[in-house]
Order: structure tokens, then sequence, then C-alpha cells
């Protein structure tokens, strides 16, 4: 079993969509208001990362996305609606042999819950008592394991994610090609419609809020 | 055409069996749509895919323009995330080893429907030309096509919806069989280079009601 089931799967979620400098930055960051700073290297030993999942849904909008919320109402309530099921379910349902990489790697995420559930579940049998006999890890069932993932679950950056969000890295990656073309169509709009134009202001002021965005997260980086 | 290397669309991929985008890939596909929806119309305007364009492709304007006025296909003057949806699967099928011909067999209602810009329910020999830098038809494979798949005759070298059906299975199989070549890593003898052009036809034919019957 991998002692860093997390850096794991993100690794191999960040392999397939960014640079190895965005796996790093992801796991150094250390502000509690960042989702970022969730991703830490810790394991599901640390007690203080696992949170229950009711707290982790309340603050599933912690950080603006502004542009999805705002104006993609229709999958935000499916994926909010039941989230976690339904994307667990269309993860497994997908035809692996068909696709040739999956970027978030559903299934293998969900075998790693479920392993992680199981050592999590033999750990607290453990400590229960020592007078009842302690199931092994082969014992449990996968519906025990699954009652423990429910009970327990593990990281809060993970399920925040999850939630009705793209992955860190790929919005970066989006948002910063975005603010390229946009940068080039502005120079476009001023030289075709002029600079006092609504729309060439409307396009201006997008790009200074991409761009203030982009540079919090930078400076979180830093931090 | 290669997308440029690191750009979001790189990174996406077709499935390969129905050349489509899977849900993650659309969702994120949709984020990024509205990235560059920049007025809120849930549309890209003419500049703005323009230059959402010139940075993925190597596309010149001429071409990019022509690809804007296909996907119009409502002649609003903005393209909205269906025909984004559609053009960046054309572009994906291009970039990953040429699914091009597995997605024109696919998709092949879709694709007629752009190629026909006038709404003739035909597709003249031109409609390919200005488009074969998208589909990567060649010249030769396009002779070939207006010479053994016109076989309503109408001797006008444009070709309705059931001829260009039987072109897209007949690249298919000259693609699968490109396939198995490569796999037994042997130079292919396509069988239509081998058949006279009456046999050709035969061929061709036989084909179709084989997939018909598979269906």
């Amino acid at each position: 079993m991998d002692e860093k089931p997390f850096g794991a799967s993100l690794g191999s979620r960040a392999s397939d969509m960014s640079s190895p400098e965005d796996i790093r930055n992801l796991s150094d960051m250390s502000s509690p208001e960042d989702i970022r700073s969730l991703w830490t290297r810790a394991t599901l030993s640390q007690p203080k990362l696992n949170m229950p999942r009711s707290s982790v849904c309340e603050d599933s909008d912690v950080e603006g996305s502004s542009v999805s919320s705002k104006s993609h109402p229709w999958y935000n309530q499916q994926a909010r609606g039941d989230s976690d099921g339904v994307w667990e379910e269309w993860g497994i349902r997908e035809d692996k042999d068909s696709f040739k990489e999956e970027d978030l790697d559903k299934p293998s995420a969900l075998a790693l819950e479920l392993s992680r559930a199981r050592s999590l579940g033999s750990h607290l049998e453990k400590q229960d008592g020592d007078s009842k006999e302690s199931k092994t890890d082969t014992e449990m069932t996968s519906s025990e394991s699954s009652l423990n993932i429910s009970k327990h679950t593990p990281h809060r950056a993970y399920w925040m994610e999850q939630q009705n969000r793209l992955p860190l890295p790929l919005m970066d990656l989006m948002e910063n090609e975005a603010l390229e073309i946009l940068t080039k169509a502005l120079r476009s709009y001023r030289s075709g419609i002029g600079w006092d134009h609504f729309l060439t202001k409307q396009l201006q002021r997008y790009i200074e809020g991409l761009r203030r965005r982009r540079n919090k997260r930078l400076r979180l980086l830093m931090h | 055409m290669r997308l440029k290397q690191g750009s979001f669309l790189w990174y996406l991929y077709l499935d390969k069996l129905y050349c489509l985008l899977s849900v993650r890939n659309v969702k994120a596909l949709l984020e990024y749509f509205h990235l560059l929806d920049v007025h809120r119309n849930n549309t890209l305007n003419d500049v703005l895919f323009y230059h959402f364009l010139h940075h993925v492709t190597s596309w010149n304007r001429t071409q990019i323009m022509i690809v804007f006025n296909m996907l119009d296909w409502n002649a609003v003057g903005e393209i909205g995330f269906d025909q984004f949806y559609m053009l960046v699967c054309i572009l994906l099928a291009q970039q990953q080893n040429h699914l091009e011909e597995q997605f024109i067999f696919r998709h092949s209602r879709p694709v007629f429907e752009l190629l026909d810009l006038d709404g003739a329910l035909r597709i003249g020999a031109e409609n390919f030309h200005m488009y074969n830098f998208l589909f990567n038809i060649k010249k030769e494979d396009l002779r070939e096509l207006y010479h053994d798949f016109d076989i309503t005759g109408d001797r006008q070298k444009r070709l309705n919806y059931k001829e260009f059906k039987l072109f897209t299975i007949f690249t298919m199989d000259k693609y699968q069989e490109r396939q198995k070549a490569e796999k037994n890593q042997e130079l292919p003898n396509h069988p239509q280079k081998s058949l006279s052009m009456r046999n050709r036809k035969e061929y061709c034919l036989s084909k179709i009601v084989a997939h018909k019957s598979n269906l």
C-alpha cells in the first residue's frame, strides 16, 4: 500500500495535465484559506486532516471560481446535488478500454480510498480494545470499507476538489492560456473598435480580474 | 496541423472508437469556453475565435475565418459551445494519429452538413478543396472520390449524402487495412490499386450491404 496515496493520485493526474513545478507548488501550500494549502505530504495518520464531510461540503466554495459558479448553474447544481455518488458512478462506468488515459483516474482513486479505509479501520479496531479480536485487512468486506470511508472522510482537500471543481493545475493552465489569448484580443478590440467602446472596456475589466486572481494565487504560492 | 504543445487542448483526447470527448473532458472544455466568453453571451465572437485558434493552431487568418464561417451555421456572427465542441473534436482527430478517417466515418452526417455550405444536400469538389486543411483529404483522394463514388451519375461532380457515406466507409476500410499492415509491419497492398474501376464500385457496394446487415 502506498504511503502517500494522495501524492500518487495527484501525481498521476498532474503528470497528465501539468508540469512537475505545479505538483511541487501544490504540495508546498500552507495557507488555510486556499485549497492548495490542504495538499500537503501528510498521510492519513495525521488526525487534523480528517474532517467530517459536512464541514467539507460547507466550505466547498471557499476559493473563488466566480466564472464557473455564476455562469454555469446547470452543472454546479448537478455536481452539488449528489456529487460524490454521481461522479464516482460515472468514473466507474466509463469504459476503461476505450480511453487511453484518465485525467482524474477515479477508479484507481476509489481503490486507493478503499485500501486506506481498510488500513484505517484495522487501526481503529486495535484502538478500541485489546480484548476484541481485530479484523485483518483481508477479512474486511468492501461494505465495511465504504462505511469506514463515510465515517472517517480521509482528506479534506480531495473532497473539496471533487465537489464541483476542476483540478487546480488544470484551472491554472486554462486561465493562463485564456489570459494570453484575451490580451491579444484586447489589442484587436482597441485597434478595431477603439479604446472607449464598452466591449473593449468590458474585456479590459475581465482581463484585470483574471490577472488579479492569478496574482493572488501566485502570492499564496510564494507563502 | 499540430496543436500547440502544452496548450490546454493538447492535453485533451478523443475516444478512439467513437471520436468523442469523455464527460470530464467536456466539463473541462466547457469551463475553458466560459473563460473565453468574455461578454457573457455563451458565445465567442469572431475576434475571440480568431485569437483562440491563432494561439492553439498553426492556421493562418484565411483558414481561421473559413472555419469560423463554416461553424457559424446560423449566421449570427458568433460561435456557441456546440460548434466549439465540434471544432475541438475535429482538431483532436487531426492531432491523434490521424483519426480523421475514423472521425468522418463516425460523424458522417454532421460533417456532410458542415461541408454542404449552401444547403443543397450536395457537396461539390470545391467544398472539399476549401476544407482539405481541416479534414486532411488529399487531392488524389478527392479525384478518386468524385470519379468512383458519384454513383448517381448526375455528372455534376457533386455528391449526395449516400455517396459521401460510401466514401467514408471505403476510406475507413483503407484506414483499417493500413493499421493492420502497420501492425504486421508490411506495406499494404490496397485493394483499390489492384481493382479496376468497375470492380471498385462493386467492392464498395458490397461493403455497403455488409455494413447495413451489421446494423
